[in-house]
């Protein structure tokens, strides 16, 4: 799960008392704008998305006002914004008004777990509030430190004397932001970032950070994420029907990933491990309705209620069954075939026959016993089929079912419902 | 902060030199959570395999046990200290834990044992939080850790696995010795790309499963140090998926082929698979292609068609290239193959049919022989009739039944009971076994076949059962009596002709025993006659053969029988017969192995026991020879059905129309409530007690008493309540007919009366300090609640049934008031929803009520009805389970642990 904006962040960051900047979500009043209008002198107005969309400001989806009038009419261009931003559609569910946090200077601040170093990761620059792969290297700390004494503000005072920062800076920051680290480590956080941190003086005079922008990212594997108590569906956005209901099946034997491609593909995989997600997914391209990768062992039970659910949202449209794997160490063979072959009886049963090729690849514990159990199954169906063992090359194999495919689309999906007496 | 390992690596801790060093015969093993799911099966293999290296293992609980393996048990121990204790000595800690144990395992691994050099993690899913505490741990103490997510590391030439199943169950067979060390992201390409390497005669030193979550804490720099190390490893395969920066700075002294996957993972927002392949703009596919290119001066990817390649190495995209770009690379170097190369990579079909359909060529490869031992059971396969249940626990487990804890609906052989309720008593009684309804010639043959053995005129087990009626029992304690005299003795020759009729059949082709003149003539020849005649005419075969014309059904094997009778001169008995049609039913599903050899022969068993259950039901003095309560035997035999049986034996007449749906919708819904019910568990027990690997054993009869004994006066009894509840509201209503809309009672006034009555009763108990106070039956459910309105989506189902039927229940529209009327009156705190038990109530109370108002039965027997109805219901689903662990269970599988046990003083 993502998150980005301030509505959410602000409340995050309250668990680790890290300032920020007011911040009143959809529902605010008029008399609240104003009175947000009155403290700050401006409001930013800026769209809500679920999960993590970036770029927002470039693409012109920040609005500003001074006044109540234009505050609302800002809110009403943005409300429902549209936003196309890595391939990926979003569209707006709200506004935030965010009180203007006056400052000399921004900072940008990030943790995330770095693959270089293998150990958790900050990065700092007080040339912050822009994107930070414009910055040249030397304008950027990334220090990385031990995750057992986790974040200390000598690591902070570190990394701000060696990118030259102003000594008014270092005090406020050491002093704020190993707060994060308690936030970023002890709520399941993968990556979290704060672009920009504005440095906002007190009353004193003391420059004090105030946060003004907010993402972060969970560990979907890690449950302390769910002592935050956050709403089930900020993040449902990037999750289809079909991967929300197939995570509900998440345990942790038995993999249950699953990924649509494209909502109007012919083949449906049911793929086995993670090499062989990234094979088959790749030589199928568009031609596939998911990616999946099913391994792990799924016991019985599990796996029978995988395919029920592919099948449910997949097999209509598809002109090719693909069960497709490796020679699998553990897996058992039988019991995932026997799982696959019994949903897709149960399936024709409660929604009727329907033409289908089925092309099988796979190796493994009681491969035989498995492949005999779908062919009886295949047989009693009237679908047409091929099964190859595991000494032909997965991709050859993959190449067979797009070329299974090709023959369906043109007619072969008319000749095969004839001979299941369904045309 | 960390000690100073391998000298190349002086900003962590990396201890092994050498692949030599990664898996080696002296390492020593200890399993964390070795009997859990997966170690189970692997670890025996892993320790069969080096030579039994792992000295012990761990399952919290398990201390005293050992895990049995073909060359010596491995001791196991609550925990490590414990085993450390023992004085076993171990340098490797292997991870099975679940991921939520995964980082306390390793804490606990390194803080009791001083020795420790190696950690490897199988396990998926564990959070990176862990992960960087775990990393931390290791550098901390100078302990190489692999994983997580890994499977492990394998030494072909030490002949050595540790950690997880790499090889499969089989490890010699992939993991040949040669001279390519291979470093994997994937843990089934690990193996995988062995077996594609020995197809160009490449062989394997070290196979490394790294994983591919975020941490990698065993990675490709610290293993390409180690490759160069290893004096055996003259190349490497190394397949590497998008997401991290560990192949960044790799420089090689040694060829690498680079198998890089995943360009099309760029589009992902979320990971898909491997938790770590989730890659920036830095380090997705593309960009990795592009480091191995530079590493390798290419400028271009291998494939066969062009095959780009130094002598440095070659990236491909597909892991079917890596042999052929490996033979490259090295012929090269003037290198040859390490042996003559093993199979080959082209299309291989193993299992084809076309279904008749003119396919082109390209479509239709030729299936060819699959190479050993795979040929050989791919033969016995085509031996095999019907299926062979793999064996495992069955405790609080079934093959047969499963109720959906979100909607409370059971399913049994996946048709829930909402829509088994549509179908017909004799229907679900075959369903139960056969996991199929029956066609309508089917359930002909099947009402011959229940109807002809259900008079139990002059049977011991119904003088038993009236005896223990006499003697004040319940009707599940009567039945049982009279289901303990069906004994395998009874039902020997029905199950041995059962058999002997697969036998005779089995590679005869027939697919549909209804089939139309199928020529039998080589059975003819080849059957027994002592297994299929009698000496002796059977009148009641004679009365079964003519109740099957009567009702114009057919069946090849009834055929047969008669031909086979006609061509011997002999005579056909009803024991033959009935397994004849108990067998026909079973045909389709066998032949497409749905049922096990066990399931066909015990089939006759069962069909007995369901004729006996329903005819000792109703009282001796209710069946005369030839009469079973007040209509001939033969005419149930030629026109009956099994339903109208059942009624009859429960309420001395036949149902119209509209009685029979609601007394089959009725048995329908009872079926069952999944294996953990307790009528469920009885009849497993009795099943687990004799022995089901031995199923020949297993007495049937005994599994259904254990059903019966099971059951009782608050389990199946109970809808009694709902029952005296209605009779109590409507005693004085002078109702006469509840089937009709026009009963003229104000249902509204008389639910918000009760309700006021309650609501006072209610207050008045609890202002006493009574908080036992009765409770209204058969409102409310745990799971569908928390509503305004609330429903019980089994109670709906069955009202829009018998809707759309047109049939109106003023027992069932009452509760529907109730429930509104409770919540009015501020007794309920948001409408309850009237639940599925009191549907069971008003269909019976419905079925009974003109009757008991004419004074023609008492509450004690509308009591005794209304729990018989729930033993003949319940009976269907019993079967299923008799027969789904007599077919799957272990012996004395059911037992509970001692130490799962507590004691109550």
């Amino acid at each position: 799960m993502q998150i980005t904006g301030m509505y959410w962040g602000s409340k995050l960051l309250k668990y680790v008392d890290f300032p920020t900047s007011e911040v009143l979500g959809p529902e605010a009043t008029n008399d609240e704008i104003k009175g947000l209008i009155e403290r700050h002198g401006e409001v930013f107005i800026k769209p809500m998305f679920k999960g993590g969309v970036g770029k927002k400001g470039k693409a012109g989806l920040l609005g500003r006002a001074k006044d109540i009038s234009t505050a609302t009419k800002e809110k009403a261009r943005l409300y429902f914004a549209e936003h196309f931003h890595n391939n990926t559609y979003s569209k707006a569910e709200g506004v935030t008004f965010e009180g203007a946090v006056p400052a000399e200077y921004e900072i940008y601040f990030s943790i995330t777990d770095s693959t270089e170093y293998r150990a958790p990761m900050i990065t700092l620059t007080h040339h912050g509030g822009m994107d930070i792969e414009e910055l040249p290297p030397e304008k950027i700390a990334r220090i990385p430190f031990d995750p057992l004494t986790g974040l200390k503000g000598f690591v902070i005072s570190n990394a701000l004397r060696k990118l030259g920062a102003p000594k008014e800076l270092v005090s406020p920051l050491v002093q704020n932001l190993p707060k994060l680290w308690d936030l970023f480590h002890n709520y399941g956080m993968t990556t979290l970032e704060l672009n920009p941190i504005r440095m906002q003086s007190n009353k004193k005079g003391r420059l004090v950070p105030v946060a003004c922008d907010f993402k972060c990212a969970f560990d979907g594997d890690d449950p302390n994420a769910n002592r935050l108590g956050l709403p089930e569906d900020l993040d449902t956005s990037s999750y289809s029907d079909f991967e929300l209901e197939v995570n509900s099946l998440r345990t942790y034997q038995g993999q249950s990933d699953v990924f649509v491609i494209n909502e109007e593909g012919t083949i449906s995989a049911m793929t086995f491990g993670g090499g062989a997600n990234a094979l088959v997914t790749e030589l199928l391209g568009d031609a596939a309705t998911i990616s999946s990768d099913f391994g792990g062992n799924p016991p019985y039970a599990k796996m029978h209620d995988i395919s029920r659910i592919v099948y449910k949202y997949w097999l209509e449209q598809s002109n090719v069954l693909f069960i497709i794997g490796g020679k699998a160490n553990n897996t058992d063979i039988y019991e995932t075939f026997r799982a696959m072959a019994d949903a897709l009886r149960d399936h024709f049963n409660k929604y009727g026959p329907q033409p289908l090729y089925v092309v099988v690849g796979r190796g493994g514990p009681n491969l035989v016993r498995g492949m005999g159990y779908m062919q009886d199954t295949l047989d009693s169906l009237g679908l047409p089929y091929q099964m190859f063992g595991f000494d032909s090359a997965m991709s050859e194999v993959v190449n067979y079912a797009q070329a299974a495919d090709e023959w369906m689309k043109n007619g072969g999906r008319e000749i095969v419902a004839k001979s299941m007496g369904i045309a | 902060m960390h000690p100073q390992g391998v000298e190349a690596f002086p900003h962590y801790y990396v201890g092994i030199n050498s692949l030599t060093d990664l898996a080696t015969k002296d390492d020593r093993v200890c399993v964390l959570n070795i009997t859990g799911g997966e170690s189970r099966t692997v670890t025996p293999v892993s320790h069969v395999y080096s030579g039994g290296n792992i000295v012990c293992g761990t399952a919290p609980g398990r201390s005293g046990s050992k895990m049995k393996t073909s060359i010596g048990d491995i001791p196991v121990y609550d925990n490590i200290a414990e085993a450390v204790d023992a004085g076993h000595e171990f340098n490797v800690v292997v991870v099975y834990l679940p991921p939520s144990g995964v980082r306390d395992g390793v804490i606990e691994a390194i803080r009791v044992n001083p020795n420790l050099t190696k950690i490897v993690i199988l396990t998926e899913k564990v959070p990176v939080r862990d992960a960087r505490v775990i990393r931390a741990m290791g550098q901390m103490r100078g302990i190489d850790i692999f994983g997580a997510n890994c499977l492990g590391l394998a030494d072909a030439h030490n002949h050595v696995r540790i950690g997880g199943a790499l090889g499969g169950s089989a490890p010699e067979e992939s993991l040949l010795p040669g001279s390519v060390a291979i470093y994997s992201n994937s843990g089934n390409f690990t193996t995988t790309i062995a077996v594609y390497l020995a197809t160009a005669g490449w062989g394997s030193t070290v196979s490394f499963s790294s994983g591919k979550d975020v941490y990698i804490h065993y990675a490709a720099p610290e293993w390409t140090h180690a490759f160069h190390a290893d004096d055996r490893s003259k190349a490497a395969v190394m397949y590497i998926e998008p997401g991290g920066y560990y192949e960044h700075d790799l420089e090689f002294d040694k060829p690498v082929v680079a198998c890089v996957v995943g360009r099309w993972k760029a589009k992902l927002t979320k990971a898909c698979g491997h938790a770590g392949a989730i890659a920036g703009a830095g380090d997705n596919a593309m960009a990795k292609e592009e480091w191995f290119m530079n590493k390798f001066g290419v400028d271009d990817v291998f494939t066969p068609e062009n095959p780009v390649c130094t002598e440095k190495g070659a990236v491909v995209l597909n892991i079917a290239h890596i042999p052929a770009a490996m033979t490259a690379v090295m012929e090269k170097r003037g290198a040859k193959p390490d042996f003559e190369p093993v199979g080959d990579l082209s299309l291989k079909c193993w299992f084809s049919n076309t279904q008749g359909i003119d396919l082109p060529d390209h479509l239709n490869p030729p299936v060819v022989e699959a190479m050993a031992p795979y040929n050989e059971q791919i033969a016995g396969l085509n031996e095999q009739v019907g299926v062979v249940f793999p064996r495992q626990s069955m405790k609080d487990a079934s093959g047969a039944s499963m109720m959906d804890p979100k909607t409370q609906v059971t399913k049994i052989h996946g048709t829930s009971v909402l829509d088994a309720s549509t179908h017909n008593f004799e229907a679900n009684l075959v369903q139960s076994l056969v996991r199929e309804y029956p066609d309508a010639n089917g359930e002909a043959l099947a009402n011959v076949a229940l109807n002809t053995f259900v008079n139990q005129e002059g049977k011991v087990g119904l003088a038993a059962a009236d005896a223990a009626r006499e003697a004040g029992n319940s009707p599940n304690t009567a039945l049982s009596a009279a289901v303990a005299m069906v004994g395998p003795k009874q039902v020997e020759r029905s199950r041995n002709a059962a058999s002997a009729l697969v036998e005779l059949f089995k590679k005869s082709g027939l697919e549909d025993p209804a089939t139309d003149g199928f020529d039998f003539s080589a059975q003819l020849d080849a059957a027994d006659t002592d297994t299929f005649l009698a000496e002796s005419p059977c009148k009641c075969g004679f009365a079964m053969l003519a109740a099957i014309e009567a009702r114009g059904a057919k069946s090849v094997f009834i055929e047969f029988l008669q031909a086979l009778a006609a061509k011997r001169g002999s005579n056909l008995s009803c024991n033959v017969l009935a397994a004849a049609i108990t067998t026909h039913l079973a045909w389709p599903a066998l032949m497409r192995k749905r049922l096990s050899l066990t399931t066909i022969a015990n089939m006759p068993w069962h069909f007995r026991i369901y004729s006996t259950l329903i005819g000792s039901a109703a009282s001796a003095e209710s069946q005369r020879k030839g009469n079973f309560c007040g209509v001939e035997t033969k005419e149930l035999m030629n026109s009956w059905s099994f339903t109208e049986t059942a009624h009859l034996a429960l309420l001395g007449k036949r149902p119209n129309d509209e009685e029979l749906y609601a007394f089959s919708v009725l048995l329908g819904l009872i079926i069952s409530n999944g294996p953990g019910t307790i009528s469920a568990q009885g009849a497993k027990g009795a099943v687990a007690a004799d022995g089901p690997e031995d199923p020949q054993r297993i007495q049937v009869n005994k599994g259904y008493i254990g059903f019966l004994t099971h059951t009782g006066y608050a389990h199946g009894g109970n809808g009694y309540e709902a029952i005296a509840f209605l009779l109590d509201r409507f005693r004085d209503s002078g109702l006469s007919d509840p089937g009709s809309e026009g009963h003229g009672l104000d249902l509204s006034s008389m639910a918000t009366q009760y309700a006021k009555d309650y609501l006072a009763y209610k207050k008045k108990a609890k202002a006493e300090g009574n908080l036992a106070y009765a409770k209204i039956p058969c409102t409310g459910h745990p799971v569908f609640k928390g509503e305004d309105v609330n429903f019980d989506p089994r109670e709906v189902f069955v009202g829009d049934l018998f809707k759309k039927r047109g049939d109106y229940n003023v027992f069932h529209e009452f509760y529907r008031e109730l429930v509104q009327a409770l919540y009015k009156t501020g007794v309920t705190r948001n409408v309850f929803c009237v639940n599925v038990d009191a549907v069971i109530a008003v269909l019976l109370l419905k079925m009974l009520w003109q009757p008991h108002a004419a004074g023609e039965i008492d509450d004690a027997t509308m009591e005794s009805a209304a729990f018989t109805t729930f033993l003949f219901g319940r009976m269907i689903g019993s079967a299923a389970e008799i027969d789904d662990h007599t077919n799957r269970g272990k012996n004395m599988d059911t037992r509970t642990a001692a130490s799962k046990c507590s004691h109550v003083g």
